[in-house]
């Protein structure tokens, strides 16, 4: 089955209007307080979220930290949205295009555990906080902050935050669970850094009880957390499982709550095995789809032939079939992306919008090999696509139509192919000689997205892209606070960008989300906030 | 005279563990591209890279830093781990006992079965029970441990709802319950060595039983029992255990899936999740057990030679 975008939301809408919604009628119904949710996550790495960029530690995180703001949650919350509320901060002003003050919850404590032993956060903890993940060496998060100047305690409860320059996106860095979890001044000073599970304090919603190298983790609620009555799980037990048969096996026997991959899903090949035996083992199971935030695409050597000319990389473009790549990789349900990722619901544009560059995502062989020719390459040339698999089946399966595409316009591109580790050191940070494929991070807005990877002179700029209307929209959109006239430039930013195909982007899947039918006022949505997710959902067993 | 032997087999053991260390050390190191650079910017282990290299004793000569590890091996101090923090000496004692436990259950499980398969199908040669005993040995050495392993896990939960993966339990916690969860895994740890072995036996028994002094035995009248089992089996053992000792070392290597699809927080997932963490010391350290434990093993089965064969003197 394959969906044009158009049709994938309304079906999407459809999806969400049988399952999703569902949920309202119960969230009528009285929370229950108790029970245990057994969740399948990730061993992380270690413990500090400013030190490694890993999702199993932010992941794990997202249960026992608090962040200024964060992302609604919940059944109402529409997949692929991230509406912005308070969670540390009761309240926050912005007095002029650079200054934030953040009012915070009085009475908020933190775990009672040593060393912090349950004393009231302050702004002081703010400040401190802000002031490592800004300076301490080894955090590739940090740009994200980039454009704060100082962080200033006010008074007990007020933290005001100056910006070297205007940054519309600073709330939602701010609240993205890949960023500022707040952490405690003492268990950095007693442990050195918060790698050690011990160095787990914070003002989250569950505290980690145990933790078990390898085998999994055990989660309790907070007596004393800032919300009354919240959470209302109270126990939440992780365990560890690198094996997919035995995740899936798990799964059908009812151990886990969520799907068992990321964000509490199930990859499509093994839903499409599973769901069958799932109706008569797990009836009350409910689900939901949604496009899928992880995008891959092939990055070039736009600062240097053949690549500098525009047609080479259109024909490049038109001759990637992504009908077949959604077939072959994805079950034949997937969605094309234009540069910000379909997933992303208020600030993606559709294909057929993009204007003029709409046609450069049609699959056209012939006239890519029109263009090759126009531009020199009449016998198309030889070249090297950096790659490596992050254990992805997947992305295995696309790399190779990717190359088989390329080939038949008459581009002989050769797998170079490389271990994760020196992939990320260097094709995943633009040091390639011709093309690089792989997926990108998948964060929540568009800026991400957009500043990182085209922006003159940033780190992740990967195809080395020097281009003034690009860098003026990226700019523009940045210092834009009106919400309607930054989607516009965004929207305009795609439309420029689908013409100069500096990426060639490549269809993402649609996600299936997954959770046990006892787990009450639970909405699933992209990114790594499992706890924010969790917070206020109950177990009706 | 044992002794001796034993001594003289430790003295031969020691340049082996020698030369093994320095592979272990060295590899690593051989690797192209900069490790401390990809561990920076992966994992953040260290601040920079200056202090990386330092943490790792990298910023010293080679050869110093070889006789440094190697002068704090030899103390049992075998690093720490970049991933845990933890003395490498204090995880590996955590998880090797499960892994030796695993390997253990998998070679008595292995000869278990293929000592009675073996001499059954060899004694009844060319019967209906010896050819199934050897395809049911080809069908053991043909599947794959990890194939076998899933099959096992998931067709009884998509046909009955149950899965046969239980969480892990200590061995302080309960120490039936330990031993149970690893029977499974085990068994299938040990199919394709006992399949291997099984063959071996069979091949081994049917040429001792063609030997005059077998058909002597016959004919004194002696019972079938002690003409196969006292005065044949034990001179078709000597080649087997030969083989049941690299078998060992196969069901070691075996142990990296088995431990992941039984979710066993043993040392072979533990050296696995080291390379993918590219926690060097950890890699390091679990090599160089490895090896030291395969070198040990061949030495128990050298000596165990003396006790199938009186006449072997050393």
């Amino acid at each position: 089955m394959s969906l044009s975008r158009r049709e994938f939301l309304a079906l999407g809408g459809a999806t969400l209007a049988g399952s999703v919604l569902v949920p309202s009628t119960v969230r009528s119904q009285a929370p229950k307080r108790g029970g245990t949710l057994s969740l399948r996550l990730w061993d992380p790495p270690h413990f500090d979220h400013m030190l490694t960029i890993s999702y199993k530690t932010n992941i794990l995180l997202s249960f026992t930290h608090s962040r200024l703001l964060r992302h609604k949650a919940g059944p109402h919350v529409q997949p692929g949205t991230f509406p912005l509320e308070g969670d540390l901060a009761e309240s926050w002003t912005q007095s002029n295009e650079t200054t934030y003050v953040f009012k915070l919850r009085k009475g908020v404590r933190w775990h009672p555990k040593p060393p912090v032993n349950g004393r009231e956060l302050t702004a002081d903890d703010v400040v401190y906080t802000m002031d490592r993940f800004l300076t301490i060496k080894g955090n590739a998060n940090a740009y994200m902050l980039k454009s704060v100047d100082k962080v200033e305690a006010l008074d007990r409860y007020t933290v005001r935050f100056t910006l070297k320059e205007p940054f519309a996106w600073f709330l939602d860095m701010l609240s993205s669970p890949v960023a500022v979890g707040i952490v405690a001044r003492e268990c950095v000073e007693k442990f050195g850094d918060l790698k050690k599970p011990e160095a787990v304090v914070g003002t989250g919603p569950w505290m980690l009880e145990s933790y078990r190298p390898n085998t999994g983790m055990t989660l309790v609620r907070n007596p004393t957390y800032f919300l009354p009555g919240l959470p209302y799980i109270d126990r939440i037990e992780v365990t560890v499982d690198e094996d997919n048969a035995s995740r899936m096996a798990a799964f059908l026997a009812g151990k886990y709550d969520l799907g068992w991959e990321f964000p509490g899903t199930i990859n499509r090949t093994d839903w499409v095995q599973v769901k069958d035996p799932l109706k008569q083992k797990r009836p009350g199971l409910r689900t939901a789809e949604f496009p899928a935030n992880v995008m891959s695409h092939i990055s070039m050597r736009t600062d240097g032939k053949p690549f500098s000319d525009v047609r080479v990389r259109q024909a490049i473009s038109l001759a990637i079939d992504r009908q077949e790549l959604i077939d072959a990789v994805f079950e034949g349900v997937g969605v094309f992306n234009p540069p910000v990722p379909a997933a992303l619901k208020e600030w993606s544009l559709p294909i057929d919008q993009l204007g003029e560059g709409a046609k450069y995502y049609k699959y056209d062989p012939a006239e890519a090999k029109r263009l090759l020719a126009a531009a020199g390459y009449p016998n198309g040339f030889p070249g090297t696509v950096c790659f490596t698999t992050y254990g992805s089946t997947v992305l295995v399966d696309s790399m190779q139509l990717v190359l088989k595409h390329l080939k038949e316009v008459g581009i002989g591109a050769k797998l170079d192919q490389k271990e994760y580790g020196a992939y990320i050191s260097t094709c995943f940070y633009g040091k390639f000689d011709s093309m690089t494929y792989g997926p990108q991070t998948p964060f929540l807005d568009p800026d991400n997205f957009l500043f990182a990877q085209y922006y003159p002179g940033e780190l992740k700029n990967q195809s080395h892209i020097n281009d003034p209307v690009v860098a003026d929209l990226l700019i523009r959109q940045r210092r834009t606070f009106d919400l309607a006239k930054r989607r516009e430039l965004i929207h305009e930013l795609q439309r420029y960008l689908a013409k100069q195909q500096y990426y060639v982007q490549v269809p993402s899947g649609v996600y299936v989300a997954v959770w046990d039918g006892a787990l009450k006022n639970y909405g699933p949505n992209l990114g790594y906030d499992y706890g924010g997710r969790l917070v206020a959902a109950w177990l009706e067993r | 005279m044992f002794r001796r032997y034993l001594a003289k087999r430790l003295l031969v053991a020691a340049p082996s563990l020698l030369l093994a260390s320095l592979v272990v050390f060295t590899l690593p190191r051989l690797i192209p591209g900069d490790v401390v650079a990809l561990m920076l910017e992966e994992k953040a282990y260290a601040r920079d890279l200056a202090e990386l290299r330092a943490k790792l004793g990298l910023d010293r000569p080679l050869h110093v830093q070889y006789f440094e590890w190697l002068g704090r091996v030899v103390r049992g101090d075998l690093g720490e781990s970049l991933w845990t923090k933890r003395p490498v000496v204090e995880e590996l004692a955590r998880r090797l006992p499960l892994t030796l436990t695993l390997g253990l259950l998998a070679s008595l499980f292995a000869v278990a079965i293929a000592v009675p398969v073996g001499v059954l199908s060899a004694v009844r040669q060319d019967t209906l029970r010896d050819y199934a005993a050897r395809s049911a040995a080809v069908l053991g050495l043909s599947v794959p441990a990890f194939w076998l392993a899933t099959l096992v896990v998931v067709l009884p939960a998509i046909w009955w709802g149950w899965r046969p993966v239980a969480d892990f339990v200590e061995l302080e916690q309960d120490p039936a319950g330990y031993v149970r969860q690893l029977l499974l895994p085990a068994a299938i740890l040990g199919v394709a060595a006992g399949a291997a072995v099984m063959r071996l036996v069979r091949g081994m028994l049917l040429e001792v039983l063609r030997q005059d002094y077998v058909r002597t035995a016959w004919a004194k009248g002696l019972r079938e029992r002690v003409v196969v089992l006292k005065h044949s089996l034990k001179n078709a053992l000597i080649p087997v255990v030969t083989v049941l000792g690299i078998q060992v070392a196969q069901i070691l290597g075996g142990t990296v899936i088995i431990e992941t699809v039984f979710g066993l927080p043993g040392m072979s997932r533990f050296l696995f999740d080291a390379i993918l963490q590219r926690d060097y010391p950890v890699i390091q350290a679990v090599n160089l057990v490895v090896v030291s434990l395969i070198v040990l093993i061949n030495l128990a089965i050298d000596a165990l030679y003396a006790v199938l064969d009186p006449r072997i003197r050393f």
